[in-house]
């Protein structure tokens, strides 16, 4: 019975989610061509403006990826931290090492600088 | 039921008007940012009423079609001081100013209960050009992008791009003539690689802009040096208008431009000055640009001159403005930045000279002609050199950069006879 009452709940729930989806209702003029066009102030395009430029700011994001897998290592190496001492230090300075000459090396292309 | 009464709220809501602007047509523009009952909008995606104000010359009829035929259905156009296209015989059309954000309001309201209809299509409804594929369904087609949608190429036109050379798409459009965020007539072939301009080409210069009636005056008589100070720095605080809504201050903007309503020789500038340091819009990085040369600045003259340390100003060779101290003020870096910077101190001295002119007993110009307008000395230079040095100024620059380089400089050649009825329109505000 109750198997009965949730097949109706959900068949109305059904027919009601298809009755807003059917075309006839949902149906809105599509607007004309002018309007499809890219407003330029009465200019015109030359081109499809799907185009592919550079982003700025790319190397800056790829930067905080960098420092942030860094911060990643750095938490689970302070749980062993204690336990083993001089060797867990010597080889997360390695690591930072490794991971300070890519900063220096974007530091000296001008990465930083924003343009 | 529902429907018409989400149209009644529609109704009572702030009008977004479009203003395309012609010659003669900012002055529209300003008492349209003023009232309350109507919304300035920059995109006619957004508009409900299209305002055309001022007169637009032949050449611009297909701009304007397009822009007309932008505006999303149900909307009206309202023609200030302007001849309504073929076409649109029915469109109400508009001299008195003082009526114009009632017309609009009216406008709208009759629009949204339905006692108007739709502005008709001017442009036929057919894509600008067919679809270019070679399956039987127009599918298909050369290159990765498959086919040549409506006519118009992929951008993948590559060129080397002038800051780094990293070779990407350049985009080629046209821009204007009725780009809010250009001067209204300015219009511009553009190549941009991503946010940087490649090449700008100007197709047609700024329509010329009527300037107070009493500069005019001033060229053929003495003028009262109040009227004449008042005048100019009324100008400039709309200058200053247009570009703070570039730069998205709209409230400071509307500030200036009620300033600019009410001047009087004793208004003060302090107030404005203070919330313009601290909302930080001298900081905006797009000021940094649009440093201009000595050869352009002179031929841009005024206070882009000024800006770049070159010491003219026509007002100096009148005794009488030598009486009140009159003395350039002068910038030295020329880059948009002071350009605004001298724009400011510009306000500040014609409001200083206003309040010195009339307690000396409303003096006037000592001789006609001595009077400078606002934007640089009558016709030194044509529209179309000034809208020529942008070619030069702009590619390399960002486009946040070049619009604000843009909207510093006055490029439009002052029209020394506002157009009809235009008198009456600045008259007493």
């Amino acid at each position: 019975m109750e198997l009965l009452r949730l097949l109706v709940v959900l068949l109305v729930a059904l027919g009601v989610g298809l009755a807003l989806q059917w075309p006839a209702l949902r149906r809105q003029p599509l607007p004309g061509y002018s309007q499809r066009a890219p407003f330029l102030g009465g200019g015109t395009p030359d081109s499809h403006a799907w185009n592919r430029y550079h982003i700025r700011y790319y190397p800056m994001t790829l930067l905080l990826i960098a420092f942030e897998m860094e911060m990643m290592f750095m938490y689970p190496w302070a749980v062993v931290f204690v336990e083993e001492g001089l060797v867990a230090v010597m080889e997360m300075g390695m690591f930072l090492a490794i991971l300070s000459v890519g900063i220096v090396y974007a530091w000296r292309e001008g990465v930083f600088k924003w343009q | 039921m529902a429907v018409n009464w989400l149209a009644r709220l529609a109704a009572r809501a702030p009008v977004p008007v479009y203003p395309l602007l012609g010659i003669g047509g900012e002055r529209a523009l300003y008492q349209l940012a003023l009232a309350e009952r109507v919304t300035r909008v920059d995109s006619p995606r957004h508009a409900s009423v299209l305002l055309v104000a001022g007169h637009v010359p032949a050449h611009h009829h297909e701009a304007l079609k397009r822009v007309h035929d932008q505006l999303p259905r149900p909307f009206a156009t309202l023609w200030f001081r302007s001849q309504a296209l073929p076409g649109l015989e029915s469109a109400r059309r508009l001299d008195d100013p003082a009526r114009l954000p009632d017309e609009l309001v009216a406008l709208h309201h009759e629009l949204q209960s339905g006692q108007r209809g739709s502005s008709p299509r001017l442009l036929p409804d057919e894509p600008p050009n067919p679809w270019e594929g070679l399956g039987d369904d127009g599918h298909g087609g050369e290159g990765m992008m498959g086919g040549t949608p409506y006519g118009r190429p992929m951008a993948m036109n590559m060129q080397d791009d002038i800051r780094d050379g990293l070779t990407l798409d350049s985009l080629t459009f046209r821009l204007g003539p009725f780009y809010p965020l250009l001067p209204p007539g300015l219009a511009a072939e553009i190549t941009l690689q991503g946010d940087v301009i490649q090449t700008w080409t100007s197709q047609s210069p700024g329509y010329p802009r009527t300037l107070d009636a009493v500069f005019q005056r001033a060229r053929e008589q003495p003028v009262a040096i109040a009227e004449l100070e008042l005048a100019r720095a009324r100008h400039h605080l709309r200058h200053l208008y247009q570009a703070l809504r570039l730069a998205g201050l709209e409230g400071l903007g509307l500030k200036a431009l009620r300033l600019a309503r009410e001047l009087t020789p004793a208004s003060r500038l302090d107030g404005l000055r203070r919330q313009l340091l601290r909302s930080g819009f001298f900081r905006l990085a797009a000021l940094d640009g649009g440093v201009v040369d000595a050869e352009t600045a002179r031929c841009l003259g005024g206070p882009t001159a000024r800006a770049a340390g070159i010491d003219a100003d026509r007002r100096r060779d009148d005794a009488h403005y030598r009486r009140l101290g009159f003395r350039p003020v002068l910038g030295r870096d020329g880059d948009t930045r002071a350009r605004w910077h001298q724009t400011l101190a510009e306000i500040e001295q014609s409001l200083a000279l206003a309040g010195r002119a009339v307690a000396e007993g409303d003096l006037t110009t000592a001789a006609p002609g001595n009077a400078e307008p606002p934007g640089g000395p009558w016709r030194e230079r044509s529209a179309q050199d000034a809208a020529g040095c942008l070619e030069a100024l702009l590619p390399g620059m960002e486009w946040d950069g070049a619009l604000a380089t843009i909207a510093s400089l006055e490029l439009a050649e002052a029209s020394a006879s506002p157009p009809l009825g235009e008198a009456s329109a600045e008259g007493p505000e």
